[in-house]
């Protein structure tokens, strides 16, 4: 892995934007390679450890999206 | 959440938080832009790592 | 404070004798000087063994989760608020408890008494707002007001919220203009320098996890740092191990913090672990107008949506 290659942690919940990223996946749109996709059958299963042990396990950064 | 981490010192732009309908792609794609450019600008996470060795 | 002692120990006395209640739990005596334990009374001819000072730093809210029949607990206005917070959470039962409420004075910072000497501490007594400490080299009178603990300095509620009756007249609350002025001045700082001050603070950790006992909204039948599959937080003293461990720690009492001080209180290094929590409970009354422990109605702010809730988060 390069020195400047960042990682972003990516909580997707499953109905909104797991299904918006299927759907860029899709519809061929080009977006940024730097994000690692977790799904999350809701937001609501979000829990601050989640992130707190992303960034600890040595993510760049976090991301949750409903 | 960003706030506490944001005062313990860790950058306010590691934490992202975004609502997007399954039926946004683009607004998908234009987020996953904005993320990744601010986290590029922030480089990498040095403080909040765990060094396993 | 003799007078309330005695009020004290009447009323468990009477409660007991009664058959009212199963126990009591109270402070008693310390084995060192100014030291307090917490007690359960079970008997009428122990209620002697009961006392009230200006040591008494725990929070007693810690222990009425854990019984069946009806208990009474001597409660101090912190105590008492996390009764409240207890009732709300579920964790016991209005009717279950009954509460001999104590106006507070404030705590004494023990670490701060200990350090105008250089010897142990042999004697320790109180007259209203004076303290007397002696030691073999010397004997110090110190005004109590000099020597509070940091959250009783900073403390609006003083007087408790809920009780069934009370072991003295109520006192004066104070009216400050800014209830957080050590969160502020840790705002001032730049990133790295944020980041230093809580790397010291916490650099003295050795998770024994004191400051999770002592506290008693920590009632999780497993706390997330015994886990172990999956194993959010390492057991050792990796630095980024011990600061996730406060983190989160602190993230669980959002809302939900009385600002007790049990914590700093039975931290055996002396770390103030209150300054992670603070810092959620400025930004829970800016945010929700909320102080937690005030009222048995209202839901707490993160148990609750509201259309009105700060969003602007989200992107």
């Amino acid at each position: 892995m390069s020195e400047n290659k960042i990682k972003i942690t990516s909580f997707l919940c499953n109905w909104c934007s797991y299904g918006a990223a299927d759907l860029a996946g899709v519809s061929r749109m080009q977006y940024p390679a730097d994000i690692r996709v977790i799904r999350i059958p809701c937001t609501g299963r979000m829990s601050p450890k989640f992130i707190l042990s992303a960034l600890r396990e040595g993510a760049d950064a976090v991301w949750v999206s409903g | 959440m960003g706030n506490l981490l944001e005062h313990m010192g860790i950058e306010r732009d590691r934490v992202h938080f975004s609502w997007i309908s399954s039926a946004e792609a683009t607004k998908f794609v234009d987020v996953v832009k904005e993320i990744s450019d601010k986290v590029k600008g922030l480089g990498l996470n040095k403080k909040f790592v765990k060094d396993y060795n | 404070m003799n007078t309330c002692i005695k009020k004290i120990r009447e009323l468990s006395a009477d409660l007991l004798e009664k058959g009212e209640v199963e126990k009591v739990i109270g402070f008693a005596k310390g084995t060192i000087p100014m030291a307090t334990s917490p007690i359960a009374i079970q008997k009428k001819q122990d209620v002697n063994k009961l006392v009230f000072n200006s040591t008494c730093g725990l929070n007693l809210a810690n222990y009425v989760s854990k019984g069946k029949g009806k208990i009474a607990v001597v409660t101090k206005g912190c105590d008492d608020r996390n009764i409240v917070t207890h009732i709300v959470e579920n964790q016991i039962q209005r009717d279950q408890i009954y509460i001999i409420g104590v106006p507070c004075t404030g705590m004494v910072d023990k670490p701060k008494i200990a350090a105008l000497f250089e010897d142990e501490i042999l004697e320790f007594s109180e007259d209203n707002d004076t303290l007397t400490v002696s030691s073999l080299l010397k004997t110090q009178t110190l005004k109590k007001q000099d020597y509070l603990k940091g959250n009783c300095f900073y403390c609006t509620h003083k007087n408790p919220v809920l009780y069934d009756v009370l072991a003295a007249d109520l006192v004066e609350e104070q009216k400050l203009d800014n209830l957080f002025p050590d969160v502020d001045q840790i705002e001032t700082l730049d990133e790295d320098a944020k980041w230093n001050h809580f790397e010291n603070l916490t650099k003295n950790c050795i998770r024994c996890y004191a400051c999770r006992n002592a506290c008693p909204l920590c009632y999780c039948p497993t706390c997330f740092v015994d886990e172990s599959d999956p194993q959010w937080v390492g057991k050792g003293q990796d630095k980024t191990d011990v600061n996730t461990f406060h983190f989160l720690r602190a993230f669980h009492c959002a809302g939900r913090c009385t600002d007790c001080g049990a914590c700093v209180e039975a931290c055996p290094m002396g770390i103030n672990v209150r300054d992670f929590t603070r810092k959620l409970n400025k930004d829970v009354l800016q945010l929700f107008g909320w102080e937690a422990g005030l009222d048995m109605i209202k839901r707490p702010p993160l148990d609750t949506y509201r259309p009105e809730d700060p969003d602007d988060f989200i992107k």
